[in-house]
């Protein structure tokens, strides 16, 4: 691989991120609260791209799966439940367990296309909502399941890391900022691998043309379900991070179709499809919902704006606002996304001219 | 033994019959042309044998035999397993699994330390589904009997869908040009070579030295498919950009790339120069001398005459003549249903 070719605004962005609490003076409740969350949404949004932007499948119910890792860490881990695995083997299973829901959801559906699966998998995250609402003994209801302080290895103590200079526990700050990190760097190199290889082209194949693709051998209803795998395994992955950086899985309303909804224009807005792109639109949009509007609450209090915190003079209020003008903006000027694919700027632009077409 | 032998294939869509009770055979190392008026249900034909359709009636054997994933215990298997997985979520559903989780694991929850309990969470979760069998027995036959049928039924749909039928040896380009437009030259090829990988997922994931060789031989073996059709030098230009004739000759390269033994062309010179014709019908019998046989359909008559050993005519959806393409041009029927009747005064 030349140096031209090397992927520098990944590069850029984790290095970025990797430097961060190594700085003096950087706000270590921010990058424990708020960078964690990012990296695990960065991979989510990573795994929807698989589902999305290669395989070409409108998923709108990733947060199910998402929702899927938290449960499985949840359950695996809590005091309540008598399994008290350790940290890596819970990581495992959510990955794999999500991967074969999501296996076992989209089998039936492979038939469906275009609208009609989107229909389904929405279906789907409704129902994984209320299951999680209603199972109370399996997930604690609308309060989630807390405490989840796994130990890293199965039957091995955790070692005193203080010794380090590394906090109390690998849960801490920053070790586990820097394992959420390797995890997302260890994502993107895998997905690179897999778009260069002979599954990413069938992909694309089967996206442009399914027919023609059927005709080559390529088996569509098999390519479908790689891509649903791989797409809800990272996805349960993010949800394990998500889940034992914040120590408890948050209750089902973090999983619900707003999450999936967030997720997808994380993905419109950077660019369907390019890794590169995802990772910017989930900077912008999560960086901007999670990161930059608490600020600027907090400066405009203490300007004193807004004395009475009325909710419509807060940014946070407008939040969803800003999000649905953010689309319409790029879908009216830019609809491949800031950083597009270079497939993707081919197929959105169609109107040059084609030979023989 | 024939290379493709059609019987009486007969497709109905509603009331319209396109093709009716055609059969023709092809012999090994031929090459045979399929012509007719716009219209006569050629392309119908090519569909049939492809496995886009279903016949209505009739087969297609393909050295003898129907194209078909084999009926194997492996199948048997899968279906079973589905159907009892299946069975397990109807049971859970049944018993309710809230109730079954919290008699089985929630309530024999130890200490941090303790070993889990396999021994006691087996014995509760039995008692507890004891106290409910009928309900789970029920609801785990249903579901097993659901899971079963419906996997199989599934499975009987696709069996001579049309990645099978190319993996048993049949290619086939198309008449309106199906290129991955936004794909490479090169890219394009190597879809078609899906079928010579081996590694697997992890060898990708880690781009492992393994999978690295497969796809420089992949490479290679596309580069060179496309030296032979003529298109040596275009690697990495974007399918979408060849002029008409080159998308053809790329469209023929991927179906090669399959390692076909019969090769379906559908059209392969429309919109081609006289030329450009020349050299498709050289690129053609360059083909046939790899020892793969081709079927093609085509309009150009010029083409048809000079390279076909067998020529059928087709004709609203039948065949009307089949022969060497001397004796075919002089058939009054294929003259007839190309020029009309001669009047008589």
């Amino acid at each position: 691989m030349t140096l031209a070719r090397l992927p520098w605004f990944q590069i850029l962005v984790l290095a970025t991120f990797a430097a961060y609490p190594l700085i003096p003076g950087t706000n270590a409740v921010r990058g424990s609260a708020q960078f964690v969350p990012l990296f695990s949404f960065a991979i989510l949004a990573l795994g929807l791209n698989v589902v999305v932007g290669n395989a070409g499948l409108l998923h709108l119910g990733i947060a199910a799966f998402f929702g899927i890792g938290a449960y499985v860490v949840g359950i695996l881990t809590v005091p309540t439940f008598p399994f008290h695995s350790s940290f890596l083997v819970a990581m495992v299973l959510a990955t794999v367990i999500s991967a074969a829901v999501g296996v076992a959801t989209a089998a039936p559906t492979l038939r469906l296309r275009g609208d009609y699966l989107a229909l389904v998998t929405l279906g789907f995250g409704q129902i994984f909502i209320y299951a999680v609402r209603n199972l109370t003994n399996v997930t604690g209801g609308t309060q989630g399941l807390t405490p989840i302080l796994p130990a890293m290895l199965p039957g091995i103590e955790d070692p005193d890391t203080r010794a380090l200079g590394l906090g109390p526990t690998w849960r801490g700050y920053p070790s586990f900022y820097y394992i959420s990190l390797f995890a997302l760097a260890g994502t993107l190199v895998f997905l690179r691998n897999l778009e260069n290889s002979r599954l990413g082209r069938a992909w694309v194949a089967i996206r442009e043309d399914e027919l023609a693709a059927s005709c080559m051998g390529l088996n569509p209803a098999r390519l479908k379900l790689a891509a649903i795998a791989i797409g809800a395994g990272l996805a349960g992955m993010a949800g394990c991070l998500y889940a034992t950086g914040l120590k408890g899985t948050a209750g089902p309303q973090a999983f619900d179709f707003g999450r999936s909804m967030i997720t997808l224009c994380c993905l419109i807005l950077g660019g369907l499809g390019n890794r590169s792109g995802v990772l910017l639109g989930v900077l912008l949009l999560i960086g901007f919902d999670s990161v930059l509007t608490p600020e600027i609450d907090t400066w405009l209090q203490e300007q004193r704006v807004n004395p009475e915190g009325k909710q419509y003079l807060k940014v946070a209020g407008w939040r969803l606002f800003v999000f649905g003008l953010a689309l319409i903006l790029i879908m009216r000027y830019r609809p491949e996304g800031l950083l597009p694919g270079r497939r993707q700027r081919h197929e959105l632009h169609t109107e040059e001219p084609t030979p023989g077409a | 033994m024939a290379a493709l032998e059609v019987q009486n294939l007969t497709m109905r869509f509603g009331g319209i019959t396109a093709v009716n009770g055609v059969s023709f055979a092809v012999s090994p190392g031929q090459i045979y042309s399929v012509i007719g008026p716009n219209g006569a249900g050629k392309t119908t034909v090519f569909n049939a044998i492809t496995g886009i359709y279903q016949p209505t009636a009739g087969h297609v054997l393909f050295e003898g035999q129907r194209v078909s994933r084999p009926f194997t215990w492996k199948v048997v298997a899968s279906a079973v397993a589905i159907g009892l997985v299946v069975a397990v979520f109807f049971g859970l559903a049944a018993v309710n699994v809230d109730l079954l989780w919290k008699a089985a694991v929630r309530d024999n929850a130890g200490g941090a330390k303790d070993a889990f309990p396999t021994a006691k969470v087996i014995d509760d979760a039995g008692r507890y589904i004891g106290e409910r069998r009928d309900n789970a027995i029920t609801a785990a036959l249903v579901g097993f009997a659901l899971g079963t049928a419906g996997s199989l039924v599934v499975w009987q749909r696709d069996r001579r869908a049309p990645d099978v039928v190319c993996r048993g040896g049949i290619a086939r380009t198309f008449q309106n040009i199906r290129l991955f437009q936004a794909m490479t030259v090169l890219e394009n090829v190597l879809v078609g070579m899906t079928r010579s990988y081996r590694a697997n997922l992890l060898g990708v994931a880690v781009s492992g030295p393994g999978h690295r060789r497969e796809e420089d031989a992949a490479r290679r073996k596309a580069a060179e498919l496309l030296k032979f059709v003529g298109l040596a030098g275009k690697h990495n230009e974007l399918a979408k950009n060849l002029p008409y004739g080159d998308q053809r000759r790329l469209e023929i390269a991927r179906a090669l790339a399959t390692e076909p033994r019969l090769l379906l062309l559908d059209e392969p010179a429309a919109g081609m120069n006289p030329s450009e014709t020349v050299n498709l019908m050289e690129l053609i019998r360059k083909i046939r001398d790899r020892g793969v046989t081709v079927v093609l359909i085509e309009h150009h008559m010029n083409l048809v005459m000079g390279i076909s050993d067998r020529v059928a005519v087709l004709d609203y959806g039948v065949k009307i003549a089949e022969g060497p393409p001397q004796e075919v041009s002089r058939d009054p029927k294929v003259i007839e249903a190309y020029l009309g009747k001669e009047e008589v005064s």
